[in-house]
């Protein structure tokens, strides 16, 4: 007999039996917002359903649930009680696999009434609004619901102890960042499925950027993290050929506050947006037809459009240098400038050098990201970047095949290894492959469950990604990458061996070694399950202090020695990734240069933060800088960042972070910088970050002093 | 105290050059040191001091400090000995 037909007969049986017992008196308020009599066999239903029990187990559990409610003096009976009273009866019968099938998702009353009064503190690019708690209870249901259903027990409970961190639990059902390309709007124009009205490839340069746009929003619906746009100023181009000037500027302006104040989207938030710029024709596209106005060839090469590409990313720059209507900086979308060997052959590049650093040093937007040799880069989320590999290269030739995504971002919580260690090597590297093993199959449950979510095709939940404009699925899964990251490694150093990255060479070579293991590890681990495991600097905006608390929980007292931040305000943070101590008095350019050693080994991308405080270093000294730092070291990319104090009174924005304004003196200021990879409001950050934030050496003096080669670490601490 | 680093990786075509070199050295009574850069030793020091392909040579002192470099190049062991008298 099938499972349906059996089903069907005990249905059939259970409203006979139902109409003989139902004379209890007492009201359920269920959750289809109606009161319904009480009904015993609505629990026998529910746990032959959702269980594998048979129906007399289901029958001799509902009856005795019935007995105490009977027995008991309850008033209104809620159908989350029944299922608890249920859930009880079945852990006393031993049922646990039982139990779990059984969970109801939700929250307590207590919770959701803290979240609709109070901000969200998790990610900082969240508003506190109607739109934003949403989000909130959507995705404390869905972290439930990937912890329960779509991660195994045993990665769940490495996650909830803090061993790793699955990233974006609540939005499990998505990949989780992407690359775009502009060309495959451009080529397609805005088909997306179930979407009401069709779009023809745009025209002019205005609904091409309305396509970017709304595409962006609808992308944002479907990732966890970034969308990114590579070569935006370059594919641009042929839309600007015959615009004036000033029109190009007016579109640069439309642009990034389209990109800004898009916080109409998922919960209240702003699109967390990149856009790579270049100033060169990069290598792989300047022999590629160019695609313009309605989709179609113009006859001319990218290389032709050099000179609408470099007016547009002037103005883009210009537009940034000036702020918002208060003088703010931009939080979105964040300018990716890279910078590759053809970059510094390129005619007036000093100039534009000088330009964007200028904007660096007033506004702190500019990213630098630098291609060396033959690399290029799709930079996305807060510092991912993707190496494009031969047939990416062949790829480029029709650059609207060139998507990219990561499926999955797991960090691994990096201290935690060396509190077990207890300075043994032996156990440090072979606790580390453990723990990445686990991580790799982490990995292994997400891309099974997006796949099971791609396989329902155009009338599944990621229809968009599924559509095939070009033959192929928007989503290129075969393309995809599986992050590893890594938080605290500076820690895990100093837990192993006594100094810190920055104390001493033997620190530092120790620090090389554990992630040289990563990299090895995740090699081996791709061979193994034929998926892409590559390393990244994880953002971890919460997760460095998520796993700092859990340490002072499980690890203490080895773990208060370590932790950084303020202990007695709760204010604790491990240092991001493979980071410096960002409070060592370190020189810049050796800064860039340490934390640099670092970043060929971790494929996916790194970045190296000088924190500006209220300095505002002449543009020269940053392009000088820059240039060191592109031919001198292995670093990825770098950001300055700057603090604001923005008035909410008079409008204002001043340097540094203050208390008062500076022009009206009033205390109804916000402060301004980056937290990771992003602009915000300091008032909204988590614990942790404000901890860090105490900590952040500003290199206010050392721009203007001469900054010397310095090879040597103990010459600079 | 002087040493040479030498990296080198399978499947490396000018990697056994470098080798018959530095073990030339290696008799007349020099010290080097291999690396793989295969392994995890071997891609941290490599890591350590930017080395992004193999064959490498550097002649470094006892600060891990580099004097001299053959990067992707091979030199003869006398052009080796030259620099190494010079520190
Ligand atoms: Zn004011």
């Amino acid at each position: 007999m099938s499972l349906e037909s059996r089903m069907a007969k005990k249905t059939t049986h259970l409203k006979n039996d139902f109409q003989e017992s139902t004379d209890l008196a007492l009201f359920v308020r269920t959750s289809n917002e109606d009161m319904d009599g009480w009904n015993r066999q609505k629990i026998v239903a529910a746990l032959v359903r959702e269980t594998y029990l048979d129906v007399e187990t289901a029958e001799r559990i509902s009856k005795e649930v019935e007995d105490v409610i009977m027995s008991s003096k309850i008033g209104v009976l809620t159908s989350p009680l029944i299922r608890e009273l249920v859930d009880a009866k079945l852990i006393e019968y031993g049922l646990e696999k039982a139990r779990k099938m059984h969970t109801r998702l939700g929250m307590p009353l207590y919770d959701v009434d803290q979240l609709i009064l109070r901000p969200n503190r998790e990610n900082a690019n969240v508003p506190h609004g109607p739109e934003a708690t949403n989000l909130t209870l959507a995705e404390s249901i869905k972290k439930e619901y990937a912890l329960l259903s779509v991660f195994s027990q045993e990665v769940g409970d490495a996650h909830m102890r803090g061993d790793i961190h699955l990233h974006d639990l609540g939005f499990c059902d998505r990949p989780y960042c992407s690359g775009q390309s502009l060309e495959y709007v451009k080529k397609f124009g805005l088909h997306l499925p179930n979407a009401a009205s069709v779009a023809q490839p745009a025209k002019h340069a205005e609904v091409l950027l309305a396509h970017m746009v709304k595409f962006s929003a609808t992308l944002q619906g479907h990732f966890a993290g970034a969308i990114g746009w590579d070569a935006v100023n370059l594919f641009f181009a042929p839309y600007l050929r015959g615009l004036s000037d000033r029109e190009i500027h007016q579109l640069a302006q439309m642009m990034i506050f389209e990109f800004s104040q898009q916080a109409v989207a998922r919960g209240g938030q702003a699109i967390f947006s990149d856009i790579n710029l270049y100033w060169e024709i990069p290598k792989h596209f300047a022999d590629v037809p160019a695609i313009g106005p309605g989709g179609k060839y113009t006859g001319l090469t990218y290389a032709d459009y050099t000179e609408e590409a470099q007016k547009f990313v002037w103005s883009l720059f210009e537009v940034y240098l000036d702020g918002d209507a208060s003088g703010r900086p931009f939080f979105f979308p964040k300018p990716l400038v890279h910078i590759t060997e053809k970059f510094f052959q390129t005619p007036r590049h000093q100039e534009f050098l000088d330009f964007i650093c200028k904007v660096a040093s007033e506004k702190g937007n500019t990213y630098f990201v630098f291609d060396r040799g033959d690399t290029a880069k799709i930079s996305q989320c807060c510092r991912l970047s993707f190496k494009l590999e031969a047939s990416d290269l062949a790829d480029a030739s029709q650059p609207w095949k060139m998507r990219y995504t990561a499926l999955q971002n797991v960090t691994v919580n990096l201290p935690r290894i060396g509190y077990l260690a207890k300075g043994d090597d032996t156990t440090l590297f072979s606790k580390l492959t453990d723990v990445m093993e686990l991580a790799a199959r982490a990995h292994l449950h997400k891309r099974v469950f997006i796949e099971k979510l791609l396989a329902l095709g155009e009338l599944g939940p990621l229809s968009i990604l599924s559509m095939k404009h070009d033959g192929s699925s928007y989503l290129r899964l075969n393309k995809a990458s599986y992050l590893m990251g890594m938080v605290g490694l500076n820690e895990l150093v100093q837990i192993h061996c006594g100094e810190e990255l920055h104390q001493s060479n033997k620190a530092l070579k120790l620090g090389l070694r554990i992630i040289s293991h990563m990299k090895i590890v995740s090699e081996k681990l791709s061979k193994k399950h034929h998926l892409k495991f590559v390393l990244e600097q994880t953002p971890a905006e919460s997760t460095a202090y998520r796993f700092a608390k859990l340490d002072l929980r499980y690890h203490s007292p080895a773990s208060g020695a370590v932790v950084k931040g303020d202990l007695s305000k709760g204010e604790v943070y491990y240092t991001n990734s493979t980071l410096l101590n960002v409070g060592a008095p370190i020189n810049p350019i050796e800064r860039v240069k340490t934390e640099g050693l670092f970043h060929p080994l971790i494929t996916a991308g790194s970045i190296s933060h000088i924190w500006l405080g209220e300095a505002k270093p002449p543009a020269e000294s940053l392009a000088n800088f820059v240039t060191k730092t592109f031919h001198q070291t292995q670093n990825d990319q770098v950001a300055f960042s700057p603090e604001f104090t923005s008035c909410n009174d008079c409008n204002k924005t001043s340097r540094g972070l203050k208390d008062n304004c500076s022009y009206c003196g009033s205390d109804n200021v916000d402060g301004i910088t980056r937290i990771t990879g992003y602009f915000t409001k300091t008032s909204i950050w988590n614990k942790g970050k404000k901890g860090e934030l105490t900590d952040r050496h500003r290199n206010a003096e050392l721009f203007t002093q001469k900054m010397n080669k310095v090879r040597n670490l103990k010459e600079v601490i | 105290m002087l040493v040479l680093k030498a990296f080198w990786q399978k499947n490396c075509p000018r990697c056994p050059q470098m080798k018959t070199v530095t073990e030339e050295l290696k008799q007349d009574g020099y010290v080097v040191e291999y690396y793989d850069l295969s392994t995890v030793d071997g891609l941290a020091e490599g890591a350590y001091h930017s080395v992004m392909s193999a064959p490498t040579l550097l002649l470094v002192d006892e600060d891990d400090q580099e004097l001299a470099e053959w990067r992707g190049v091979v030199p003869s062991p006398d052009e080796v000995k030259r620099e190494w008298a010079m520190m």
